[in-house]
């Protein structure tokens, strides 16, 4: 069944490809770091304590894991040219790092909830702060601890990306579109851009279980 | 240096404490004893703050731990505290856990803090275990290591709750005489503990709690002598006939 394929078609179109895989990588990188950081203050919201703080959190992440990840990008994009000029890319930028924040939020709190309580005792009994507690004792307990789930988190959200698909950014699977459509060979370009997917979430998991070796706490 | 007051304290309708009133005094060092659920640790935790109290009052060095308006962390940076489970900083080196309240409570630099680490390190008998992690010392290790993490803040008193509870019985002796050391040397110090030889060696009074109140508070002669109430009769008779 190959024999009508024309694989031919891949050396030329690299570059225009090469140019939507920096995209893709970008926006994971972005979502990742981004929803890292927000994520982490929303789950420091919601155990705070704090009634209101705590209730604006959990309603921002009970909504956004509410509704699937494609009817948020669409929306936003549809949405955000009422408030400003917006290019589908930053549009994507912005929906994946909100999205991704709620989910790492969940991550990060289950993270904290692990470190015993006398971890904490510890802190203040030296004299240190809530926010010295938590940024020396807590957090860097909690983010080793959580390495894998964030990690697995990242790989879903790389492949995840591909759903930008449907604004018209430019991403791996876009690029490979385009090109596939340019040179009348669709089938080729998507079997190509699948062992790219394939490729790296392979090599990234090898990655992962390198550093869950490395950064282990020896307990 | 730490004055009780008529302290009581619920968790929701549950009463642990009721009407606590004892004294240490600089120098002394208070043994506190009592049958488990009887609220020792409870007790000693409400000294740092680490428990809020309800009613009554608490006064450290003349600074009232349960008003609001005290800042906490000051007071906590110079009583030092030694927990049950050791609670060193699994993530960090020995001398990581004894560099971090230094640098970052008491503004000391790393060079400074790594020095008097040392010297503590080397004091509890732990100097050439520096560089490795909690995880690679044994529990009387480590608790020798929670005590010059206190030290290394130069505590004014030391609270420790239950340091030798959770040791293999060979291991309490390492850790009982660098307690015994630092009380020798004048250091004010109010223990929760059962291990009645150290009390008998350098307590100056011993607490005897049952059902969150305080039973007996007398000298440690008097205590071991003829204790006063019939519960700590029973409590010693139970755990010295051995």
């Amino acid at each position: 069944m190959f024999s009508n394929f024309d694989f031919s078609v891949i050396p030329p179109s690299l570059p225009y490809i090469w140019q939507g895989l920096v995209f893709s990588f970008r926006l994971t990188v972005t979502a990742m770091l981004g929803g890292i950081i927000i994520g982490t203050l929303l789950a420091l919201a919601r155990l705070s304590g704090g009634k209101a703080l705590g209730f604006a959190a959990k309603t921002y992440v009970d909504l956004m894991r509410s509704v699937p990840l494609l009817m948020m990008i669409l929306w936003f994009f549809l949405l955000a040219p009422f408030f400003m000029k917006i290019t589908p890319e930053t549009s994507a930028l912005i929906t994946f790092t909100l999205f991704q924040a709620a989910f790492y939020s969940e991550i990060m709190r289950a993270g904290i909830q692990s470190i015993p309580r006398g971890q904490i005792n510890a802190g203040f009994a030296i004299g240190m702060s809530y926010w010295q507690t938590m940024g020396n004792v807590v957090l860097p307990q909690a983010f080793r601890n959580m390495v894998p789930v964030l990690l697995t988190q990242t790989f879903i959200l790389f492949q995840d990306t591909s759903l930008v698909y449907a604004i018209g950014a430019t991403d791996l699977l876009k690029a490979a579109d385009n090109t596939g459509k340019l040179y009348g060979r669709t089938v080729e370009m998507y079997i190509f851009v699948s062992l790219i997917y394939f490729a790296i979430c392979f090599s990234l998991s090898m990655f992962v279980k390198y550093m869950n070796k490395r950064i282990a706490i020896i307990r | 240096m730490i004055q009780i007051q008529n302290v009581s304290k619920w968790y929701g309708s549950f009463q642990v404490l009721t009407d606590c009133t004892t004294q240490v005094s600089k120098g002394e060092v208070v043994v506190v004893c009592g049958p488990s659920g009887s609220g020792k640790s409870t007790l000693i935790k409400c000294v740092n703050g680490l428990e809020p109290i309800e009613k009554g009052s608490i006064i450290v060095n003349g600074t009232k731990v349960n008003d609001p308006a005290t800042d906490l962390p000051k007071l906590r940076s110079h009583v030092g505290m030694v927990f049950q489970h050791f609670e060193l900083f699994p993530h960090m080196s020995i001398i990581q856990n004894l560099a971090i309240g230094q640098v970052k409570v008491l503004g000391r630099s790393q060079d400074e803090a790594h020095e008097r680490g040392m010297k503590l390190l080397d004091r509890v008998g732990i100097k050439m275990h520096a560089n490795k992690y909690p995880g690679e010392l044994s529990g009387g290790q480590q608790q020798r290591v929670a005590i010059a993490r206190a030290l290394s803040m130069d505590p004014i008193c030391m609270l420790f709750d239950e340091p030798t509870s959770a040791l293999d019985p060979e291991m309490i002796t390492e850790v009982l005489d660098v307690m015994v050391e630092l009380a020798q040397e004048g250091m004010t110090m109010m223990v929760v503990t059962h291990e009645m030889g150290f009390a008998r060696k350098v307590a100056h009074r011993v607490i005897f709690m049952d059902h969150g109140q305080i039973v007996e508070d007398a000298p440690k002669e008097e205590f071991f002598g003829k204790p006063h109430s019939d519960r700590a009769q029973q409590f010693l008779s139970k755990i010295l006939n051995h």
